[in-house]
Parts: C-alpha cells; sequence; structure tokens
C-alpha cells in the first residue's frame, strides 16, 4: 500500500502541470492578502468589515484554483496519450499493468492526491493567516483551530470532488471549466442560492459554512452539518468514479 | 526527384546534421538507413517543411516544400502515425485533406480501396489500430497521386501480409516512374526492395549510391552497414 | 479558398467543438432563467450581459480546443502542414473560418442572454466580443499547444486574476480583454487589441517553429 501510495506521488509530482496547480494554489492567497493591505487597513477604520474574524479565511478562497487543477490532473494525465504519434497509448495502460486491481490503485491515487492537497492548504492557510496577522493583527483575532481546519478540510475536499468529476468524465476540460468558473466572484451556485433555499446544499456553498461565518447565506447550517454535507457530495460522487472506473475498459 | 543540398540542423546546442547531401531519382526505390537517432526523421521532416534547416536546401522537383502548391499532387509522406485526429473518422479526414489542395471527395473513398480500408470509412480513427493507423497515413499520401513518395519507417506496425504488400506496392511506384524515398533501419527488408542506399551515422551521410555500390565487398547490407557505422575514421570518399 | 474549405471541414467534423457550443448555449439558457428569478429581490448586476459573464468560459474552451486539437495525439498537425505548407496564408485562414464558424454560436448564445433581459440592443456588441474571445483563446492555445494547460491558463485569467484585479480600485479594469463582457462601452477596445495581439503572436511561432 504505501509503495502504491509513493509511486502516485512520484506520478503527480512528476507533473509540469500539478506544480502549476501547486505554485498558484500555495502562493495566490498570501499575494492577495499583501496587496490588499491597504485596502484592508482602510476599510478596517471605516468599520466597513462586520466580521474581520472571516478576513484571512476570505482571502484563503482565490487559492483553491490550485486544488481544482491537482485533482483535474490526478485522473487527467492518465488519459492523455503519452505520444503524439501513437493513439491510444496512454499512461492508464502502464498504471493498470502494474496495480491491475482498479480499486487499490483508486485507494492509492485518492491518498497521495489527500495528502498532497492537504499539505498544500496548511501550507496556503499558514501563510495567508500568518500574514493577515502581521499586517492587521490589532484588529483581527487570531483565527481559531477549527476554522482553519475547516478551511484546509475544504480545499481537500474540493480537490477530491474535481478528482471524483474528471474520474466520470475522462476528460479534464470539462471538470476544470465547471470548477473554475464556479470559483469566481459571484458564483452559480450562490445565484442558484438565490432562486432556491436548496442550492445552499451544493457543494461549494454548504462547505464554506465550515470556516466562514459572515456571508449572506440563505440558509444558516452549522459547521459540522456543513462538513458533512460536503463529504456526503464527494463520497457519493466519488463511489459513482470508482464504480465507472471499475467498469469502464482503460 | 529529391535534391537535399548540404543541409545542416542544431538543435538544443547539438548538431543533429551536418552538411546532408543526396539524391532521390525518378523510377527508382532509395532506401534511407541509418541508426535510431542518426537524422532520419530529421532530414526527412526538413525535406517536408515541417523543420526549418539551418543552412543548405532540401528540394522537392527543383522546390522547396513551402512554396510548392497544392503539394499534396507532387508530393506524398507517410510519418509516423496516422496524422488524422483521433474523434474524426477516416472518411472524414481524408475528405478535408482533399479539400485542402483542391481534390475531389471522391478520391477519398478511392485511396481507401487502394489500401484496403474501405470497410472501416466510418471508424474513428482513434479507434484503428497500428496497422490501420498506418494504412490511413498511406491512403493520405496518395490523395493526390503523386509524384514523389517521402515515407517514414513504413512497415513498423504492419503485420507480415501488410509488409509484403508495401513492398509490391512501392516496387510497383517505381515501376511506374515514380521517386520513392524511404528510412528504415530494418536492412534486410531495404535491401529487398531499394535500388539505391543512403547511409546517415550521428547526422552525417556516410555512404551512398546503388544497393550493390554501398554492399561492396561486404556479404550483405547488413554487414556492410556495420562496417560504415562502426568506424567513423574511415569513410569512403 | 481550398484552404478555407479544409479548415471549415476540420472544425464541422469535430464532435467536441459541438458539444461544447450546445452546452455553452444551454448554461446560458439556464443562466438567463436563473437571473430573471434572482433578479425580483437583489440585482446582481445587468442581467442582460451577466450570463455571458459566465459563459464566455465555453467560448474560451471552444477556442482552446480548436486550436489544441492539431496538436493532439495521431500528429494531425503535420498532416495540416504538409497539405498546406504556407503557414501564415493558412495562420490567417485559420482565424477566418473559427470566426465564421463561431459567429453563429455566439449570436444565438448572446441573444439567448440579452434578449429576455430586454438589452436586445446589445446582442450585437455580445456577439462580437464571444466571437473575438474564442479567436483570442485559439491564438493562445496555438502557442501552449496543448489543451488543458492552455484551459488552465485563460480559466485562471479571466475567472480569477481579472475580477481580482477589477475589484481594487483604479482605472486597470479598461485594460483587460474580458471587461468588455460586463461593459461593452469600456472595454471594446481592449478585447480588439488583446485578440489581435495573441493572434499576431500566435502567427509568428507558427511561423518560426518546428512543428
Amino acid at each position: 500500500m504505501v509503495s502504491r501510495v509513493r509511486a502516485e506521488l512520484r506520478k503527480l509530482l512528476g507533473l509540469p502541470t500539478a506544480w502549476v496547480g501547486l505554485v498558484l494554489g500555495t502562493l495566490t492567497a498570501p499575494a492577495i492578502v499583501l496587496l490588499n493591505a491597504p485596502y484592508t487597513r482602510r476599510a478596517i477604520a471605516a468599520g466597513t468589515l462586520t466580521d474581520t474574524s472571516d478576513l484571512g479565511l476570505r482571502d484563503l478562497g482565490v487559492g483553491l484554483i490550485g486544488p481544482m487543477v491537482l485533482g483535474v490532473i490526478a485522473v487527467s494525465s492518465e488519459y492523455t496519450s503519452t505520444s503524439q504519434h501513437a493513439p491510444g497509448a496512454r499512461q492508464l495502460t502502464a498504471t493498470l499493468t502494474a496495480v491491475p486491481d482498479r480499486l487499490r490503485l483508486l485507494v492509492a491515487k485518492t491518498a497521495a492526491l489527500v495528502l498532497v492537497v492537504a499539505a498544500q492548504a496548511a501550507v496556503a492557510a499558514t501563510a495567508t493567516l500568518g500574514l493577515t496577522q502581521v499586517l492587521h493583527g490589532d484588529h483581527v483575532p487570531a483565527p481559531a483551530p477549527a476554522r482553519v481546519a475547516g478551511a484546509i478540510l475544504y480545499w481537500t475536499l474540493t480537490a477530491l470532488l474535481a478528482y471524483a468529476i474528471t474520474l466520470i468524465t475522462r476528460n479534464g476540460i470539462v471538470p476544470l471549466t465547471l470548477l473554475v468558473i464556479n470559483s469566481t466572484v459571484v458564483s452559480v451556485s450562490y445565484l442558484l442560492t438565490k432562486i432556491t433555499d436548496l442550492a445552499s446544499y451544493l457543494p461549494d456553498i454548504v462547505g464554506a459554512q465550515m470556516f466562514i461565518r459572515d456571508a449572506d447565506f440563505p440558509v444558516e447550517i452549522a459547521p459540522l452539518t456543513a462538513g458533512l454535507v460536503m463529504t456526503a457530495w464527494v463520497a457519493v460522487l466519488l463511489a459513482i468514479g470508482a464504480v465507472l472506473f471499475q467498469r469502464r475498459d482503460a | 526527384m529529391i535534391t537535399v543540398d548540404r543541409v545542416s540542423k542544431t538543435r538544443s546546442r547539438t548538431r543533429i546534421l551536418h552538411d546532408v547531401t543526396f539524391e532521390a531519382r525518378p523510377g527508382r526505390v532509395t532506401g534511407f538507413l541509418g541508426p535510431n537517432g542518426a537524422g532520419k526523421t530529421s532530414t526527412l521532416r526538413i525535406l517536408l517543411g515541417l523543420d526549418r534547416p539551418e543552412s543548405g536546401a532540401a528540394l522537392i522537383c527543383g522546390r522547396p516544400y513551402r512554396k510548392l502548391d497544392r503539394p499534396l499532387t507532387t508530393i506524398g509522406a507517410l510519418l509516423d502515425g496516422s496524422g488524422a485526429h483521433r474523434a474524426r473518422t477516416a472518411r472524414a479526414h481524408l475528405r478535408w485533406v482533399a479539400a485542402s489542395n483542391g481534390l475531389p471527395d471522391s478520391r477519398a473513398d478511392e485511396v481507401l480501396e487502394i489500401v484496403g480500408l474501405t470497410g472501416d470509412a466510418r471508424k474513428r480513427a482513434g479507434r484503428f489500430s497500428l496497422g490501420m493507423s498506418r494504412r490511413l497515413g498511406l491512403a493520405t499520401a496518395l490523395l493526390g497521386d503523386p509524384e514523389v513518395l517521402v515515407l517514414d519507417e513504413p512497415v513498423n506496425g504492419l503485420d507480415p501480409v501488410g509488409i509484403r504488400w508495401m513492398r509490391e506496392f512501392l516496387r510497383n511506384s517505381a515501376a511506374q516512374g515514380r521517386t520513392v524515398l524511404l528510412s528504415s533501419h530494418l536492412m534486410s527488408e531495404l535491401a529487398e526492395i531499394a535500388d539505391d542506399v543512403i547511409v546517415i551515422d550521428k547526422g552525417r551521410i556516410v555512404a551512398r549510391g546503388s544497393l550493390a555500390e554501398v554492399t561492396g565487398d561486404h556479404r550483405t547490407l547488413e554487414d556492410a552497414f556495420f562496417a560504415l557505422t562502426a568506424t567513423e575514421a574511415v569513410r569512403p570518399w | 479558398m481550398n484552404v478555407a474549405r479544409a479548415e471549415l471541414r476540420k472544425l464541422l467534423t469535430l464532435p467536441s467543438l459541438r458539444l461544447t457550443a450546445l452546452l455553452t448555449w444551454a448554461a446560458t439558457l439556464l443562466l438567463a432563467y436563473a437571473y430573471a428569478y434572482a433578479d425580483r429581490d437583489a440585482p446582481l448586476g445587468d442581467a442582460a450581459l451577466a450570463p455571458l459573464g459566465y459563459t464566455q468560459a465555453g467560448f474560451l474552451v471552444l477556442g482552446v480546443l480548436a486550436a489544441a486539437s492539431e496538436y493532439e495525439e495521431g500528429g494531425q498537425i503535420h498532416t495540416t502542414l504538409l497539405a498546406m505548407p504556407r503557414r501564415l496564408p493558412l495562420h490567417v485562414v485559420k482565424a477566418l473560418t473559427l470566426g465564421a464558424v463561431t459567429l453563429p454560436v455566439a449570436a444565438v448564445t448572446a441573444a439567448t442572454s440579452t434578449l429576455p433581459a430586454g438589452g436586445a440592443t446589445w446582442t450585437p456588441a455580445a456577439t462580437a466580443y464571444l466571437t473575438l474571445t474564442t479567436l483570442l483563446a485559439a491564438a493562445v492555445a496555438g502557442v501552449v499547444r496543448r489543451a488543458v494547460p492552455a484551459a488552465i491558463l485563460l480559466l485562471g485569467l479571466y475567472f480569477i486574476v481579472g475580477p481580482l484585479l477589477r475589484a481594487r480600485p483604479g482605472g486597470i479594469a479598461a485594460y483587460l480583454p474580458d471587461t468588455a463582457a460586463l461593459d461593452p462601452p469600456r472595454g471594446a477596445a481592449a478585447t480588439v487589441a488583446w485578440t489581435a495581439a495573441a493572434l499576431a503572436l500566435a502567427a509568428l511561432t507558427f511561423h518560426r517553429r518546428d512543428a
């Protein structure tokens, strides 16, 4: 098991695109905190920020492109051709020859992704929240450990969401497009909450309630429940992806 | 008629071709022989206008590839792979290529027939086996009924029946007056069909002439090849 | 003319392009409906153009797929260059045919967004914007040559970097290629300039680089 996870880690970290995800995801949020510092200071002084305890945690959101790219690329790289000249030559063929048990393969792959993204999230969160403390420490309370853990969990689950959707579509572009446009300031999910309260239970909306308090969520959900609902989404999609992966021809 | 005149090329600071010079004449099958990485494919890519030479010129019937008008009616080329996008059917692929050179759609079905893929015309290129991909690539090369054929490792991926078919096809093409240039690292295969042989090693031409001339005093072309490529100091000219 | 016919056939026989166009239009329809509903209690921006702010992603993908398909497995780019070796005219024709194929899709999508919100006057501008965006994406993907990295780059710029820069005070927004999506008079010049620059860069690399 350990050797399989190590192999999957090597594969993931050997992809140039994965490093794009790692670098983008880790650096974007701290960079934004730094760049926005003057405006944030003004906002604090003017008293327009209602809940300053959200400050660093909210900025973390822009780094989510990292986990999304990592989740997508972990699967899509298996399906892209290894050679321009050999149609049908996919890395997956080599992978399945090395680890024929597909369920074990998926477990190892998932574990590798979780390790990488959780580590990335921990680094990004520490950097972002640390910077926020350094820059605005007088006005911003130190973040509660539970909320930081919630944010790290949110990153990991987002990566798994991207991963599960890619397992189902076997194509990187579709999940990437869906997730990235849905991570914009006014996300599609947020728009849907204006139509129906049920949209509050969409994974990205509900998951954010694990660590963000002050937002205009139409339905207030306790952090623990929020975490469970998002985990359920990921579990269901992963299950569908796993079943399809088992059944489909490589 | 193919003329390659003192072509040199450097890639990532390594000189991969040194003053490569040779000819391939009409009515003859010319074999381009060399070990892996010797510069066969690089030379052919420059000949076909895909890559640029650093110096020198590669001409087809007296003109560089990029200056040819409706090039497929002059020269047909088979490179690695099918050259078709995996999501397109064989027929759809051949039809866009035909359109690009002003050839009628009916040519698509004609060349599919020549290479024996008529039954697979509606199949997507991504579903083709290696051998079928090569046949589709050859069908593309034949669309314009060209007078020059350039083939990179044409028998790679073909089964014994396919290899024999390819051999006869190339011999017949030369017999009809076409210029046929094919690269290979399979010496016995080449010895069976080539009239002329060019040997390249480490980016330099080390021998050229008729099959008999290049074989010389050696028992087989293979022996001659090893003698030529192993001893760099002794050159035939 | 032959080149145009060939390029047109290529675009029309690529299933992924049809699928992308269809999904993009369907998503626009859904969002136009969502905005029509949501706007009753809380206005979230100009409902005529806002759905296009999201579904322009579909047009980015359309451009990426059209250009990157040449470089995928199978090596179609070799076939293309063997059949049409004059690269600069080929590049121009490629852009024109992609524009011609995208225009009707862009028009229908733009109308789907603008008409229900009573913004019919925006339809021509939105159509032009979406078509240019597709060309810009195709130019970028032509330089990158691979679909997923090109998509990450473009989506990241349009949906993450763009909004962040726009949220900051200062006049930078007018210089971003996608400002016109939400504010046509302000960003039109930027869209045209960015697209032209990207196409020129793509033409230069296409002309100079070994295939």
